[in-house]
């Protein structure tokens, strides 16, 4: 990944072409309905102008190259368990935080040098243990504060914080050091979204019966199946960009992402049920905070990233 | 088996901007190290550009809460003020700044309130209610209030008159008000003008002393103000032998 390597990528051209056209036509629509028909679109606008920033940044990112788009997505695992910490008051504790901040980074810089092992880029095998020394350093802070009140909990939530937060989103991350880069990260963040998107609007179309009534009230069966036919039905569509991947990996790939979406979603609202809160934090307008968009991503990112290794291995 | 019990910080669902606006503050490890990052400058730049010298350090009270008290004709003069403490002490030194001028657009909010670290004081529609803020956080062992009893910065860098509201959060209560006198500052970074020019800064400490003999109510504030003025002109003229 180098700029030189997304201009000459068709795949990255494509995927930059059809999310700029699909903001342009949002957008379009969006303001006819908004200043020619004067109709309220308010929650719709301010969402899509949350896209209007997000996608040309994501999209220069990964333009940039490995190193940026590595420490961008580090940087995003970061600031979303720092919206956990804040959710759970687990941030009151700036030892307990700190440590899992640590972790987080180093886990950014394993995915920088060149495997030790073999000439391949990022450390994959210290990215595999690294849970078991951040674990390990999380354990040893009560201890060495000499500390036990509350201990467990703080514990507890900063290493759900750290493998959920930092381990699970950063295989988002170390996709970047894979030889189809572009199309694997393009992908998991493409069909994630298209995923939220077409399970919502199935959901408004013909929602009937409750997914998770206690959970989420708003999520129907027929939104998730509804955005699971999309999902199965995308990779088809992009296999010129994996040209490698036969039917099997065609299906998994649909079925990691339609699920897993559905899935990353309902495992952060179950975290927020629990708080008793209404969104992770207010860092993107119109979207929430950045736990409350990338929740499935980070269910989705580590599926499917396992998946890819085992049948083809990322180089 | 008991349940958990989570605390969610209180400005959780709060943009950036709308946190950093609200007092007090939740702590924040970003903001707390941009302002020790902020601080460092700044005190290299004082000493370089501006020469600051800090004269009666030692009067500084070594804990506790207290009062800063001084002149006010230049941005400068926070800076200088906040340079003579502790870094340990950084984050519990609020300046009272004017909300209406610092809490109102997006750059300055963010110098307000993460460099300067200040306390918004509401000098147009509710005073009563900020001035309640200072004591609730005078209150709070520790925490050091840097306050201009001039109320604005002076135009001609000549000392104004001092305004009676830090007598009424004063006057019965031991907490030590330390007068200051800054030197210099008005000629460096005068009101208006848009870069700080490289002129010396002086900032001399009095000695400190407490209210806590006077009864708290107008008359008292008065002249705990009068007092206070007296102290910062005695300063100056310490400072600067007139003729």
């Amino acid at each position: 990944m180098t700029p030189s390597a997304a201009v000459h990528s068709p795949v990255f051209q494509f995927y930059a072409a059809v999310a700029l056209g699909i903001l342009a036509v949002a957008g379009t629509a969006l303001s006819i309905l908004r200043f020619g028909l004067k109709k309220n679109v308010e929650h719709a606008w301010k969402s899509f102008c949350g896209w209007l920033v997000m996608v040309p940044v994501l999209l220069g990112v990964i333009f940039l190259g490995r190193v940026p788009t590595i420490v961008f997505f580090t940087a995003i695992g970061i600031f979303g368990f720092k919206e956990f910490a804040r959710a759970t008051g687990l941030y009151s504790d700036w030892y307990m935080t700190g440590a899992v901040y640590l972790a987080m980074i180093a886990t950014g810089c394993m995915m920088l040098p060149t495997d030790p092992k073999q000439d391949v880029p990022g450390w994959y095998g210290m990215f595999m243990a690294w849970p078991v020394f951040a674990i390990a350093g999380i354990l040893l802070i009560p201890i060495l504060r000499n500390r036990v009140q509350g201990q467990l909990q703080l514990i507890a939530l900063s290493i759900v914080g750290f493998i959920y937060f930092g381990w699970m989103f950063g295989h988002l991350t170390f996709l970047a050091n894979a030889k189809y880069a572009y199309a694997y990260l393009l992908y998991v963040l493409f069909a994630v979204e298209l995923n939220d998107v077409a399970a919502f609007t199935f959901g408004k179309l013909f929602g009937r019966h409750p997914l998770r009534s206690n959970i989420s009230p708003k999520k129907t069966w027929e939104g998730a199946l509804g955005a699971l036919a999309v999902s199965m039905a995308l990779p088809w569509l992009l296999h010129f960009t994996f040209p490698h991947f036969v039917p099997r990996d065609l299906i998994l790939a649909g079925l990691i992402v339609g699920i897993g979406g559905q899935l990353g979603d309902l495992a952060i609202s179950v975290i927020k049920r629990d708080l008793g809160i209404k969104d992770m934090g207010a860092a993107i307008p119109g979207h929430g905070g950045i736990l409350d968009r990338i929740d499935s991503l980070i269910y989705v990112a580590p599926l499917f990233f396992h998946m890819v290794r085992y049948f083809h291995d990322l180089y | 088996m008991n349940d958990w019990h989570y605390e969610p910080a209180e400005d959780l669902e709060q943009s950036l901007v709308e946190r950093l606006r609200r007092f007090p503050r939740q702590p924040d490890m970003l903001v707390y190290g941009t302002r020790v990052a902020a601080a460092a400058l700044i005190r290299g730049w004082l000493k370089l550009y501006h020469r600051l010298e800090i004269v009666g350090r030692e009067h500084i009270p070594a804990e506790g809460s207290f009062v800063l008290v001084a002149n006010h004709a230049s941005h400068l003069d926070v800076l200088c003020l906040l340079s003579a403490l502790p870094f340990a002490k950084l984050h519990r030194a609020f300046p009272a700044a004017a909300q209406d001028y610092f809490f109102v657009s997006v750059p300055r909010t963010f110098l307000a309130a993460v460099v300067v670290n200040a306390l918004p004081f509401n000098r147009q529609t509710n005073p009563r209610q900020s001035i309640n803020l200072c004591r609730e956080l005078l209150g709070n062992t520790g925490n050091i209030l840097v306050i201009f009893p001039e109320g604005t910065r002076s135009v001609t860098g000549e000392l104004g008159e001092f305004k009676p509201g830090l007598g009424l959060f004063l006057a019965g209560t031991s907490y030590p008000v330390v007068p200051c006198y800054l030197e210099g500052a008005h000629r460096a970074w005068p009101k208006g003008a848009r870069f700080p020019r490289p002129r010396p800064v002086r900032l001399t400490i009095g000695p400190s002393r407490t209210y806590a003999e006077l009864t708290a109510g107008k008359a008292a504030a008065i002249e705990i103000s009068r007092d206070l003025e007296a102290r910062v002109r005695s300063l100056r003229d310490a400072a600067t032998p007139r003729p």
